[in-house]
C-alpha cells in the first residue's frame, strides 16, 4: 500500500501554488520518497529566491517539517541528490549541508542541474519511515 | 528469507530497450516491496526505436512505454510512488506537465524534474520506482 | 505494517574508498535500510593511494565500478545485487564507450539503468549511484 503525505503546511502544497502534478511525499514499504524540494515558504508558498545557502537552509526546513508530520526525520534520512545550479558552490552547500545532518549523514549525489523557476538548489530526497 | 531480486521485460518486445536499443540494462528490476525501473525514452511501439519529436510527444511515448513496463511487472502507474524526469531544457516545463498530468488523474505520485543532458538525442527521460 | 526500519552506515573496507571521511564530505559512503543498501554517488578513485585515477573514460568507469564493488562487498553485497544504478558523464558523447565497458561488469542480467550528462567537478569523466539488495539472508530488522 502507498500513503500520500499531504503537505503540512499550505504554502508546501506545490501542486495548488504552481500546478506541479505531484505529491509531496509518499510512504511505501517503509520509505518515504519526497518531491524535489526548494526554497518556498512554507505558508504562503512564495519563491524564495536566495543564495545556495538560504535556499539550502529554507529547503532543510521545509523537509524537516514535511519529514517530522509523517512520523520521520531529518536523520532518518537515506539517499539525497543534491541538486545544484552550478558546481562551483558545492562548497558553499557542503557548509550549510552538514548542519542540517550532522551525524551519519546520508548517502548523497551532487547533480547539477537545471532547476525549475531559477532556482539555485533542489533536494531530492529519500528517508526511512 | 533469500532476498531476490527479478528482472522484468515488457510483454510487447518492441518496448524493451535492452534489446532494441541493444542497451545492457533491464527495463526493470523487481526486489523485496518495490519495482525498480531503468529511464524510459519515447519508444515506437512498432519498430522499438527511439522516437523523436517535441517534449509534449516524447512525455507521451515515454510513459506508455513505462506503464507497460509496470504492467509487466504485475504492477501500474497507480502504484508509482516516485518518479524522476530528466528534460533536456526546463524550459520546456509546462509542455512536459500538461501530458504527464494525462497520466495520474488520481493522486499523482512523488516527482522531481531536473534538466540534464540526455543519450540519443531525446529530450525526455522518465524513470520511476513502484509498489510491486 | 508499522514496523520501522533501522537505518545503518556502511563503509569501505579499504579506507583509501572512504571518501567521506577522508575528504570530510557530509555524507555516508552508504546506507542499509531494510533490505536495501543506497551507495554515495562513486568516482574513479585510486584504491591504493586515494587520488584520483583520470585517464580515458574507460578506464575511469572500470575503476569506479571496482570501486562499487569493494563497496557493496563491505556490507556484503555486491554487484549482481544491484536493483537500480544511476550514472553521471561528464559528455554525452562517452555513452556509446560506457556500453561497451558496462557489459565486462554487468554480463547478465544487468540492473535498471537511467544515465544523463551532467557539470562534474575535478576532472572526473563519471560519477555513478546505486540501490542495492543487502545480503542474501538477514535477519529481522527491529
Amino acid at each position: 500500500m502507498r500513503e500520500i503525505i499531504a503537505a503540512p503546511t499550505p504554502g508546501l502544497d506545490l501542486r495548488r501554488h504552481y500546478g506541479h502534478h505531484q505529491t509531496p511525499a509518499i510512504r511505501a514499504g517503509g520509505l518515504i520518497f519526497c518531491s524535489g524540494m526548494v526554497a518556498v515558504n512554507p505558508e504562503t508558498g512564495e519563491r524564495e529566491h536566495g543564495t545556495v545557502t538560504s535556499e539550502a537552509r529554507r529547503i532543510f526546513e521545509n523537509l524537516k517539517l514535511l519529514l517530522e508530520s509523517s512520523g520521520s526525520s531529518l536523520d532518518r534520512l537515506i539517499q539525497v541528490h543534491a541538486m545544484i545550479y552550478d558546481r562551483i558552490e558545492y562548497d558553499v552547500l557542503n557548509r550549510l549541508y552538514r548542519q542540517y545532518v550532522p551525524n551519519a549523514p546520508p548517502a548523497r549525489t551532487v547533480m547539477s542541474v537545471q532547476i525549475e523557476a531559477g532556482f539555485k538548489v533542489m533536494l531530492d530526497v529519500i528517508a526511512a519511515a | 528469507m533469500t532476498l531476490q531480486r527479478d528482472v522484468i521485460a515488457p510483454k510487447n518486445p518492441a518496448f524493451d530497450m535492452s534489446r532494441n536499443l541493444n542497451l545492457p540494462l533491464s527495463s526493470a528490476i523487481r526486489a523485496g516491496a518495490f519495482i525498480f525501473v531503468s529511464g524510459m525514452v519515447a519508444i515506437d511501439p512498432s519498430s522499438g526505436e527511439r522516437m523523436h519529436g517535441t517534449v509534449a510527444a516524447e512525455t507521451r511515448q515515454a510513459l506508455i512505454a513505462l506503464a507497460q513496463v509496470l504492467e509487466a511487472a504485475g504492477s501500474s502507474l497507480t502504484k508509482a510512488v516516485k518518479i524522476n524526469v530528466l528534460i533536456y531544457s526546463m524550459l520546456e516545463y509546462n509542455n512536459m506537465n500538461e501530458v504527464y498530468r494525462e497520466f495520474f488523474p488520481d493522486e499523482p505520485p512523488s516527482r522531481t524534474v531536473c534538466g540534464a543532458r540526455l543519450s540519443g538525442g531525446s529530450k525526455v527521460e522518465i524513470e520511476c520506482i513502484a509498489l510491486a | 505494517m508499522t514496523r520501522r526500519l533501522s537505518r545503518s552506515v556502511i563503509e569501505p573496507v579499504n579506507p583509501k574508498l572512504n571518501v567521506s571521511r577522508n575528504a570530510n564530505l557530509p555524507h555516508s559512503p552508504g546506507i542499509r535500510v531494510g533490505e536495501y543498501i543506497f551507495l554515495s554517488g562513486m568516482g574513479p578513485v585510486d584504491p591504493i593511494t586515494g587520488g584520483r585515477n583520470l585517464g580515458p573514460i574507460a578506464e575511469q568507469i572500470r575503476q569506479t565500478l571496482r570501486n562499487m564493488a569493494h563497496m557493496l562487498e563491505s556490507g556484503g553485497s555486491g554487484l549482481d545485487r544491484i536493483v537500480k544504478i544511476n550514472i553521471v558523464l561528464g559528455d554525452i558523447q562517452h555513452y556509446d564507450e560506457m556500453n561497451r565497458v558496462w557489459r565486462e561488469f554487468f554480463p547478465v542480467d544487468p540492473p535498471a539503468r537511467t544515465t544523463c550528462a551532467l557539470q562534474l567537478s575535478n576532472g572526473n569523466g563519471v560519477e555513478i549511484e546505486c540501490i542495492a539488495l543487502g545480503a542474501a539472508n538477514i535477519p529481522e530488522s527491529r
